[in-house]
């Protein structure tokens, strides 16, 4: 009995191994670990979109290495521990390379798993710390806070001479740090950081804390987090009657800010990397055509193409190595030089950051449209 | 030999074959499943036999899940040595949370749990001491190491896990047969009974609380060890609502009930991934008819521990 | 002096739906002993109701008194529907059975009706139009409202102040009261406990429907997974208050508002919900029956 039970198993296993490896051989697997659903569903239905258009526009032109390229999509919610859960599933489904995810809350929780297990990652969080532990899995496709903080400081005490300035975020790690660096940006210039506070994401009613704010007097309000509480209180601001100019951290620039602060929305600033529009690559006006044929409608915002880019980088990567060997793709993408991107040219350097970046600030117009102000 | 002790040895050998007919990604949802079956079991041990509506379990099964993390991350201890602090942290902040209000009846224990939780979950997301990490937890944990030889592999974690339910399962088995374990049965019962019969209830509730927070402070620094990672909404109101609801929907103190609850309530949502958006909703629809068809959950409890001459008397 | 009276405001205006709520649990509380737990999710149905009824029915942009009238007692009538069937469906079957079975229905039902949003609208943020009110704003000093302010706390008033007549002035009322008190009693006095509870469960579902309504006209963005932070507050209000007891309920929303938006505005924002909570165990360690509620001791 025992032994027939051992055969039994060791049959099993064996088999499911050949299966596995058969699979391995047939396709190769890249993973999306994006928020598909919960607060931050449009950017991570972009990304996940994104990735897929992109995945087909291979296989119409038989794939890489000449497998085909499948997509595995794990939806991590934005939360952390339903990102650490994605990290296992993918890495059990055996994907080549993560893309994402958006936040980089999710992104830093799962690092750990894909770097322990040789998995390839590829994200637009701007958190400074993604990139801290120098694993050599992990690759930025946006550029960190630090360049953003150091960005808005010189905006607000060289251009804008604001005289005090207050600065918020909400609690996650990525908002946190961006308001920090640059607070610390600020003062760094020169610069009067009057006040510093948080707000609780997704409560709806800010106004204990903007009057609080109002009470301080502050030419500029600087906001970190995301865009659904960012345009709720962009409105609750007006309706205040407090007078200081807004800016908005790159994450509120999203349709739904300018939806959500209503006729607020006007005179609203937003820093953020060029947007998709405007951005004068044929491959990017290429991308953005075959996006809105297929879905219907624009990405959701720059992160989409960001992540597109990371993709591109790494099934170029593959192409390049002639090889599905992780670390060899890696090695290969730490000395990627002026590969031709959606958001210009993609260059590592060897802790995973990706070099360049050029910032803008914009005026959100009465149409909801953008006016660059400075750059 | 009692029927439950059956089930239960039954239980322990499907489970600790499991691995062998399994691929990873079962394993993984397997191990999860003896994690969540322990907390649940703890939850029981609070609700389901000492008869206090604790509504804020999670909160001691983060605390657990926490000491392993900070510990290990910020202070680089070895995990292995996490396990005490996981165990002792909860259990004392169980008597001191749970001291002041145990006399609550019914209901007001229950928001007052709530308010544990959600008082929790605030301190960690606000990176207290710089230590939780803040919203997004704290990342990177270690693998578990003895005499230099890791164990990171999902069957190891699993059968680490498998090793905590199999323990959890024993002092289930010894608290039954102990006096403390019928003390509770009497109090769930009815504690003013209890209290004129010369048992001290706040005792034996408070004894329940510890007991039920120390196990699932060693579930939490487990489950910290499956993930590599801890973060704040693993440990929610709406989680501990979860482990209220596994008891309840399985069946209170019963041993089958809790464990078909935890199935019910972890691994079907699991299995069932593909109907990801209309899961929850035929889950919530599911708990309505099992409370209406089985109002005392899917496996109840059998009276076995009143003697037969006492039995005709009890509804 | 005008940054305290603007956060009187800010915190009158939450606290007013806060009470809206918390009056809702608390009724079904004083009649059923039962935490109603779906009851938040009704007033998140009811945001993206009358969202979908305004659009839909009176098309987007338009705007008159008619219509938000009519906006408002069809997505009240709408929501008191959904109450009674929830009761009718989920508790009834449950009156006799263990206290905590129906609490876990109360949860099953909460899930229900959280991702029958989720599947209806998506598990996107819906946005509300800005023009449903008037954006009229006055200005005292320095001390900023704004019309849909006013309103809210306006007709949460009134409200409170009807469904006070109501159950105090009225043979329903008076036959709610009984219930509530001791139901097999009021079933030997001749009164239908069926049909007092199914007033109750009008009366809460139509004013969460009004909170709704407000918390999508005044905050703009709805989710569907936010009627459970305004259930939980207004529950906790009304238990600040004392559970069942309907002035208790009033007065446990507007102070739990007005405490909340203290905290924020002058110690920290970022421990708003530890006080809160630290506030309510506090209170129910000294007076478990809350506020205004009645100490009485325990039925044996």
């Amino acid at each position: 009995m025992k032994r027939r039970l051992l055969k039994l198993a060791t049959s099993v296993v064996a088999t499911s191994a050949l299966v596995a490896s058969l699979n391995a051989a047939d396709v190769i697997k890249i993973g999306v670990q994006a928020p598909i659903t919960g607060k931050y569903a449009n950017e991570g239905q972009s990304i996940d979109n994104g990735v897929k258009l992109i995945v087909d526009q291979y296989n119409a032109k038989g794939g890489v290495l000449g497998k085909k390229i499948e997509v595995v999509s794990c939806d991590d919610e934005g939360v952390a521990q339903k990102a650490a859960i994605c990290a296992r599933k993918l890495v059990n489904a055996g994907v080549l390379a993560v893309i994402g995810s958006y936040t980089s809350g999710a992104t830093e929780a799962a690092q750990t798993t894909y770097y322990r297990n040789g998995v390839l990652q590829t994200s637009d969080g701007t958190s400074d710390s993604l990139t801290k532990h120098k694993y050599w899995t992990f690759f930025r496709n946006s550029f960190p806070n630090s360049a953003e903080a150091e960005f808005t400081a010189k905006y607000f005490v060289n251009v804008k001479h604001y005289k005090k300035i207050a600065v918020l975020s909400d609690y996650s790690s990525y908002a946190t740090g961006l308001a920090d660096a640059t607070a610390k940006a600020i003062k760094n210039l020169n610069g009067n950081v009057i006040y510093r506070g948080k707000i609780k994401s997704g409560t709806q009613n800010f106004t204990a804390v903007l009057t609080k704010i109002k009470s301080l007097n502050p030419d500029v309000i600087y906001f970190s987090g995301y865009y659904n509480d960012g345009g709720l209180l962009r409105a609750q601001q007006v309706q205040l009657g407090i007078k200081a100019d807004f800016v908005g951290g790159d994450s509120n620039d999203n349709p739904d800010f300018m939806k959500l602060a209503g006729s607020s929305a006007k005179g609203t600033y937003l820093i953020n990397v060029p947007t998709p529009d405007i951005l004068p690559y044929d491959i990017a006006k290429k991308f953005l055509k075959d996006y809105k044929a297929k879905y219907g409608m624009m990405p959701a915002s720059i992160w989409t193409l960001l992540n597109i880019d990371g993709l591109r980088a790494v099934l170029y990567g593959v192409e390049q190595t002639k090889s599905t060997d992780t670390k060899k793709i890696s090695n290969f993408l730490h000395k990627l030089k002026g590969f031709p991107g959606i958001t210009g040219p993609v260059n590592f350097r060897s802790d995973g950051e990706r070099i360049g970046g050029g910032y803008m600030a914009y005026e959100v117009q009465g149409d909801n449209s953008y006016k660059i102000v400075y750059k | 030999m009692r029927q439950s002790y059956k089930i239960a040895i039954v239980f322990l050998i499907v489970m600790g074959f499991f691995p062998l007919f399994s691929n990873s990604s079962w394993l993984a949802v397997g191990t999860t499943f003896l994690i969540y079956s322990v907390v649940a079991f703890s939850q029981d041990i609070i609700l389901g036999r000492a008869g206090a509506f604790q509504m804020g379990h999670a909160l001691f099964f983060g605390l657990g899940a926490y000491a392993t993390a900070i510990l290990n991350v910020h202070f680089g201890v070895p995990i292995i040595y996490t396990f005490i602090p996981a165990i002792l942290i909860p259990l004392i902040m169980a008597i001191v949370l749970a001291g002041p209000i145990i006399h609550l009846k019914g209901d007001y224990l229950l928001v007052a749990t709530i308010g544990f939780n959600i008082i929790f979950i605030q301190v960690i997301q606000n990176d207290i001491f710089g230590l939780t990490g803040g919203p997004n937890g704290i990342f990177g944990i270690d693998v578990v190491r003895i005499f230099g030889v890791e164990f990171m592999s999902q069957t190891a974690i699993y059968y680490m896990s498998f090793m905590l339910l199999t323990l959890t399962l024993l002092i289930m088995r010894n608290l039954d047969a102990s006096k403390y374990g019928r003390a509770m049965f009497y109090i769930n019962k009815d504690d003013i009974a209890a209290q004129s019969m010369g048992i001290n209830v706040r005792y034996y509730k408070l004894y329940a609380f510890a007991l039920g927070s120390a196990i699932a402070g060693a579930a939490g620094s487990m489950f910290a060890i499956q993930y590599s990672a801890v973060s704040p909404e693993a440990f929610n109101v709406v989680q501990s609502i979860m482990f209220f609801t596994i008891v309840l929907v399985g069946g209170s103190a019963s041993l089958p009930g809790v464990l078909i609850g935890t199935f019910v309530m972890f691994v079907l949502p699991e299995i069932f991934r593909e109907f990801a958006t209309a899961r929850y909703l035929v889950f919530g629809l599911a708990m309505i008819l099992t409370m209406i068809l089985r109002p005392r959950g899917i496996w109840p409890v059998k009276f076995g521990n009143i003697p037969n001459y006492l039995k005709k008397d009890t509804k | 002096m005008d940054i305290f009276l603007q956060q009187l405001i800010n915190g009158l205006t939450v606290g007013s739906l806060y009470a809206l709520v918390a009056l809702g649990y608390t009724m079904v509380y004083g009649v059923m002993k039962l935490i109603n737990f779906a009851h938040g999710d009704l007033v998140a149905l009811s945001a993206f109701a009358g969202l979908t009824i305004y659009v839909e029915i009176f098309g987007e942009g338009t705007n008159s008194l008619f219509i938000v009238l009519s906006v408002f007692v069809i997505t009240a009538l709408i929501i008191a529907f959904v109450g009674v069937l929830l009761e009718r469906l989920a508790y009834r079957p449950l009156r006799t059975a263990p206290r905590l079975s129906a609490v876990v229905s109360a949860l099953g039902a909460s899930l229900v009706i959280q991702n029958s949003i989720m599947l209806i609208w998506g598990p996107n943020m819906k946005i509300f139009p800005s023009n449903l009110f008037p954006s009229t704003i006055w200005n005292l000093n320095g001390v900023v409202f704004t019309f849909t302010q006013v309103m809210i706390m306006g007709i949460s008033a009134l409200l409170m102040v009807g469904l006070y007549i109501f159950i105090n002035k009225t043979k329903m009322g008076t036959a709610i009261r009984a219930t509530a008190i001791d139901q097999d009693a009021a079933k030997l006095m001749g009164i239908n406990v069926n049909r007092v509870i199914m007033t109750i469960f009008i009366i809460g579902s139509a004013l969460g429907a009004v909170a709704g309504l407000f918390i999508g006209i005044n905050y703009r963005g709805i989710t569907f997974d936010m009627g459970w932070t305004y259930g939980l507050n207004a529950f906790v209000a009304a238990i600040m208050g004392g559970i069942g007891n309907i002035p208790g309920a009033m007065l446990g929303g507007i102070l739990l508002g007005l405490f909340n938006a203290m905290i924020s505005g002058y110690i920290s924002s970022e421990w708003a919900e530890t006080f809160t909570f630290v506030l309510l165990v506090v209170i129910l360690i000294f007076r478990p029956t809350g506020i205004l509620g009645e100490t009485i001791a325990e039925k044996v």
